[in-house]
């Protein structure tokens, strides 16, 4: 289940490698803290060690990299779209500190908000978890949560170019930390220039090849067929900032506070799209001791959209805002070497868009209410049972779901077994939209009785780890873990062909869905002397009625890889190195005018210098891939491409 | 002596000229013959692509016009229909050059204003335009990009005069 190994604190090892924890911890699958190694549920953990090898601008980056049958995608807007296993983005939920994003771009939240510079790590449980989390846990949860520094304080300044599309990142954090007082503070800003993907044949080539084939003469048709989806990215600026400052009251109580604010505009052909999100909360957390404590927080989070004409007038015609309150509760009371959980929360959810009527906004309510207990039967075997009860306001929905994981530990094996079910109560837009798509008379229409997206999870897991020693080079910890997995995904939200007063247009619908078939392997060996190896294999095949968008294209093979050392030279010198790879397969749909497989190759050198200071080099796409034709699920690249980056931590 | 020499040099200066005028006036054909050549009304085959999906197929006329000794201006006949509808859009100022037995034509970027069926101005431009004449026949290739539409339209057009 350790997907992510300890590392032992050796001599010679590199500070990243030393900042690994020895024994993680996770939340996401109980919703409260284990061991890694006790989580009832495989939990793909990546590290701080992790995101800062793989050098990854956002959260799309830094996912591809390291979960194989993960993959994201452009939408006809140039706004992201993602697959997951056969799931797409609407059916994964993303997390910020365990908190839900408002807003969507194409079929999720605007990954761009997630900041990968103050984060301490990232949780990845796939499959269904409503039963904890509620509405759109259907294939998965990525969880994102924040770093907090526990020295007395810490300061850090970064900035990276990259030569694909002139992109900058530039970020600062600072915290504090005090007997009563912790204060973590980051901003990070980027901008990347538009792109324009080069064409496989120049125009004057193809008029050549049409000519010929006007004229009856012999003709390349490959000429001709290039019918990429895509011909330029446009460029975007982000800004991010967050603060979050928690206060330990007394011993049992702690209070903390958090605010952030996002802008990203994109740079369009005739406007630009501006978003602004703001979030805000307030957590109170009182224990009584390690295992019994009770939390009450509030959340707050809003994002709007609107276009701007390039004179920076307000042109109104996209208007979009989507504003979430969250009250929530949880209490854990222990019972010897078990424990219960109790949770409950409170969710108003405002939408107001131009996609609704003119002038239109919605809102509805969604309460629930849950219960976990996590069951110690011996030291060898642990149940988790879980079920949760949810109620929306504006469909009058409601929905039970439920979990049952078992883990039992044998001497050179841990089995895991997880049943789950989720489920994804329609959203406000796919209940009301009322849209005249591109003012071209095709509408889209909502839906208001819809019914949620449903999906039975089950899973089997094998998983050994362990350490190698007295056995010379090959001393070091190891791991391996063998998933097999089955979902079965019913009533998917979708939109059919609809004669809208005589017009051809769409409706939302509750579709057949898909039975999901996978195999997940991973494994890693930690060489003590500093070598890193790590394979990660996804296998895949959807049956039912399987959709197959151009958007997102499900693989049947897809893998990562991590060759990775790291050594310490001398004082004032140490060395990450890594080559990393990721292979999609063909798409399982067998199209044709979607991207075909392909691998793409990484390699970063992170130089560690004097007092706190690295330079970060890498070469992306280092066999310079270049897509035939740039299809919406085609890799973003144009060939190879190089960064630098300079960090500098001021504590050291 | 000197006449001779005299008389040689004029020759040659005669000669010269006449070459000279000569290569001119053959030039001053080939440059007529371009723009003459390819300016005619032609009816084809029009294909319009948006990100790569066929959005239309349709027999269309192209109407070439000579502008210079080396360039034609196309008008781009309407394309869609109710509210869907682009006028036709005029294109100025394609160069033409000789390319074996065929005449080669290239507009790297147009930027135009026309107004539609309900009375508003709306930008286009129409870019990384080439065309292949020979013999009657033409084929053309353009993006165009018209008024907010956040994607190209990608042309191609084979007809014959």
């Amino acid at each position: 289940m350790a997907l992510a190994m300890p590392v032992l604190n050796l001599p010679g090892q590199t500070a990243f490698r030393d900042s690994v924890e020895l024994d993680p911890i996770v939340v996401t699958a109980s919703h409260t803290p284990k061991a890694l190694k006790d989580a009832p549920v495989v939990t793909r953990l990546i590290t701080l060690h992790d995101i800062k090898i793989t050098d990854a601008t956002n959260i799309q980056d830094m996912l591809t990299q390291e979960i194989p049958g993960l993959e994201f995608g452009f939408a006809m807007t140039q706004e992201t779209t993602l697959n997951m296993s056969g799931f797409g983005g609407s059916s994964v939920l993303f997390l910020v500190d365990g908190e839900r994003m408002a807003g969507e771009t194409m079929d999720n939240v605007d990954y761009s908000r997630m900041n990968l510079d103050n984060v301490g790590r990232i949780e990845i449980v796939k499959g269904a978890s409503s039963a904890l989390y509620g509405s759109n846990a259907v294939g998965g949860v990525v969880n994102i949560i924040s770093r907090e520094n526990l020295e007395p304080w810490t300061a850090n300044a970064n900035s990276r170019y990259n030569t694909f599309g002139h992109e900058w990142r530039n970020g600062a954090s600072f915290s504090f930390n005090t007997e009563k007082w912790n204060s973590q503070t980051s901003f990070q800003h980027t901008k990347i220039d538009p792109i324009d993907l080069p064409k496989a044949h120049t125009s004057e080539e193809i008029a050549l090849e049409l000519m010929k084939k006007a004229q009856g003469l012999p003709y390349d048709e490959s000429v001709l067929d290039d019918d990429s989806n895509l011909s330029r990215l446009y460029g975007q600026t982000t800004y991010n900032m967050k603060e979050r400052l928690t206060w330990r009251a007394t011993d049992q109580l702690t209070l903390i506070g958090r605010g952030g604010y996002f802008f990203r505009t994109s740079e369009r052909d005739t406007y630009d799209y501006h978003f602004n999100a703001y979030s805000a909360g307030l957590k109170g957390r009182y224990a009584w001791d390690s295992a019994r404590h009770l939390e009450l927080s509030y959340a707050y989070d809003q994002y709007d959209k609107a276009n701007f004409m390039p004179d920076g007038t307000r042109t109104h015609d996209h208007d979009y805002s989507n504003q979430q309150h969250v009250v929530h509760a949880l209490y854990s009371h222990p019972f010897g070497r078990n424990n219960l959980l109790l949770g409950g929360d409170y969710l108003h959810d405002y939408l107001t868009t131009y996609q609704f009527i003119e002038g239109a906004s919605h809102s509805q309510d969604n309460i629930d209410g849950y219960a976990q207990f996590d069951w110690n039967i011996t030291d060898q075997l642990n149940i988790v049972g879980s079920a949760r009860y949810d109620y929306f306001s504006a469909s009058s929905l409601k929905a039970l779901t439920g979990r049952l994981a078992v883990v039992y530990k044998l001497p050179i094996f841990t089995l895991r077994a997880n049943y789950a079910s989720g489920f994804r109560a329609p959203t406000l837009k796919e209940m009301y939209m009322h849209f005249d798509m591109g003012n071209m008379g095709y509408w889209i229409i909502g839906n208001p009785n819809l019914e949620p997206e449903k999906s039975h999870n089950f899973n089997l897991a094998l998983e050994r780890q362990n350490r190698i020693r007295h056995s010379g080079i090959l001393d070091g910890a190891y791991n391996f873990t063998l998933v097999g997995y089955c979902n079965i995904f019913d009533k998917r939200i979708t939109t059919i062909d609809y004669d809208y007063e005589g017009q051809e247009s769409a409706l939302y619908w509750n579709e057949d869905g898909v039975n999901v078939w996978g195999i997940d392997i991973s494994m890693g060996h930690y060489f003590d002397w500093g070598l890193t190896l790590k394979l990660n294999y996804s296998w895949m095949h959807e049956t039912g009625n399987v959709y197959f968008s151009q958007f997102n294209q499900p693989r049947t093979h897809s893998m990562t890889w991590r060759i990775g050392y790291g050594h310490r030279f001398s004082r004032h010198y140490a060395l990450d190195a890594a080559l990393s790879g990721r292979h999609q397969g063909e798409p399982q749909s067998g199209r044709t005018d979607v991207d075909q497989g392909y691998t793409i190759w990484k390699l970063m050198l992170q130089h560690h210098l004097w007092r706190g200071i690295n330079v970060n080099t890498a070469i992306d796409n280092l066999f310079n891939y270049k897509p035939k034709s740039y299809y919406y699920s085609s890799p973003l690249t144009t060939g190879t491409s190089f960064s630098i980056g300079l960090s500098v931590d001021l504590t050291q | 002596m000197k006449k001779i020499v005299t008389m040689t040099l004029a020759a040659m200066a005669f000669v010269m000229s006449l070459s000279s005028c000569s290569k001119d006036d053959d030039d001053d054909k080939k440059v007529e013959a371009l723009a003459t050549q390819v300016a005619g009304s032609y009816s084809g085959n029009e294909v319009v692509k948006v990100m790569g999906e066929e959005s239309s197929n349709e027999v269309k006329t192209y109407v070439f016009v000579k502008a210079s000794d080396t360039s034609v201006d196309l008008t781009i006949p309407q394309v869609g229909m109710g509210m869907m509808t682009i006028p036709a859009l005029p294109v100025k100022g394609i160069s033409l050059t000789k390319s074996g037995n065929t005449i080669t034509g290239k507009l790297d970027s147009y930027e135009g204003v026309v107004t539609n069926a309900s009375g508003e101005e709306k930008n286009y431009t129409i870019s990384n335009l080439a065309l292949v004449f020979s013999d009657k026949t033409i084929a053309v290739t353009f993006s165009l990009k018209y008024g907010n539409m956040p994607m190209t339209m990608d042309t191609t057009f084979t007809g014959t005069k």
